[in-house]
């Protein structure tokens, strides 16, 4: 059990800054190498846990909800209002979505997402964020200059848009359902995913092409 | 704790490395502590104490080294004060118990166990209590001035601020307590501020900065 003693926690970053070696995989490996044998963990387990956010859970599942919610009325309003159950119609439920909420982007309305605190994402759903995600520049920045930050990602805000910044302080997550672009009232709800990006469903894309 | 972690509003940082390759790994290692990450617990640890030990570590450390490696740092820390490693197992770099002294070693999992596990890890974080909420949709309400030496989840720039209750959560589970180990549930509310209630320069901004905050941070207005 944890004595939940902060100080002593204090003490031990101050000595790991000391000893370990300074080489990130380094010092990776000797944590792997310790819990491996101490029998506190499986490496086979954690080549699988690679394999599953390498290959099977990412922004793609994003993107089908989005595609779905285009395509489909009734969806887009059960994501809205209950964003957990939605996704786990195609079984997209899992690490920090329980409290899913998805914010919709309008004529009217831009929607940013970031964590100011940590770096709080919602796995099953986007996989692993962005290095920018969890970097100091954007999480110091979302809240204060959301225009900036969009503008540095070569998205410019019209004046009269207001930008909603959603800071997950709790164990809310929240995803951005970009508008749908124009054109694609005959595609299906495989192509419509494919325009879908990343940085759209966090908030840092907004026009979403045809390309 | 008015730590290095609570980055909202600090200025400074630079512009942003928007490009990105969309891949989720970029160094093996990062991929291992992932792993690492999903499949070691500390016993008796919660999410709180887990983000609380990463604050804590140097700022020196978190601001310049990767961000995974910060994850590795934090487990370090959370078995090394947990007693289930010591300082002296890390200087030798294995254990110096001989054998399993934690009992068998975890069997290996498939891919399709492991999708299964994430699957079943959609944890919910909210319960019952008894009391009725104190504020209700709509109501304006006003931040606490200060935080505390520990951890919690009211950043220092939405402090001593007014926002309206934009939505109510349910009941979630009490981060600065829980960091100390004590699990008890606590209304919370999606707050809405006024960019301009934020930032001098923003104002006449039309933005918003939504955040999710207990009710034990929230006050109402003084009317007076």
């Amino acid at each position: 059990m944890p004595d939940f003693d902060a100080k002593k926690v204090a003490e031990i970053h101050e000595h790991l800054h000391s000893h370990l070696p300074s080489e990130s995989a380094l010092r990776v490996k000797a944590l792997e190498t310790l819990l491996v044998d101490k029998g506190l963990v499986n490496p086979q387990t954690i080549d699988a846990w690679i394999e599953a956010y390498t290959e099977e859970i990412g922004p793609k599942r994003g993107a089908r909800v989005v595609a779905k919610a285009w395509s489909d009325p009734d969806y887009r309003q059960r994501l809205l209002d209950d964003a957990p159950a939605a996704i786990d119609e195609l079984g997209y439920l899992g690490k920090a979505t329980a409290h899913l909420k998805v914010v919709e982007n309008t004529d009217a309305v831009h929607n940013l997402v970031v964590c100011t605190l940590c770096s709080c994402y919602p796995f099953s759903i986007l996989g692993i964020a962005p290095a920018w995600y969890k970097a100091a520049a954007y999480r110091s920045r979302a809240v204060r200059d959301p225009r900036g930050v969009l503008a540095e990602f070569g998205v410019d805000i019209d004046a009269d848009v207001e930008v909603r910044v959603w800071d997950s302080t709790a164990e809310l997550r929240y995803l951005v359902m970009p508008q749908r672009p124009a054109g694609t009232d005959d595609m299906s709800e495989e192509e419509l995913a494919a325009l879908v990006t990343r940085n759209s469903m966090i908030g840092t894309d907004r026009d979403l092409g045809l390309e | 704790m008015d730590g290095i972690h609570d980055l909202g509003g600090k200025q400074g940082y630079g512009p942003i490395e928007v490009d990105d390759d969309g891949g989720p790994f970029h160094e093996d290692w990062e991929g291992r502590e992932w792993g690492i990450a999903q499949c070691a617990r500390t016993p008796g640890i919660t999410i709180d104490w887990w983000r609380h030990c990463r604050e804590l570590i140097m700022p020196v450390d978190y601001l310049g080294r990767p961000y995974f490696d910060s994850w590795a740092q934090t487990d370090f820390s959370t078995y090394i004060e947990a007693g289930w490693m010591s300082l002296d197992d890390v200087a030798a770099g294995k254990p110096l118990v001989d054998g399993a002294e934690h009992g068998e070693p975890p069997a290996p999992m498939t891919l399709q166990q492991v999708l299964q596990e994430d699957h079943d890890h959609a944890i919910r974080f909210d319960g019952e209590i008894e009391a009725a909420p104190a504020f209700s949709v709509g109501q304006r309400v006003v931040t606490a001035k200060h935080g505390h030496a520990g951890h919690t989840r009211l950043p220092q720039y939405a402090r001593g601020r007014s926002g309206t209750v934009q939505a109510y959560n349910g009941a979630h589970v009490f981060p600065d307590l829980s960091a100390e180990g004590t699990e008890i549930y606590q209304h919370c509310y999606n707050v809405m501020f006024a960019a301009a209630e934020l930032w001098p320069e923003a104002s006449g901004s039309k933005d918003k900065v939504y955040l999710d905050l207990w009710e034990s941070y929230l006050a109402q207005p003084d009317l007076g």
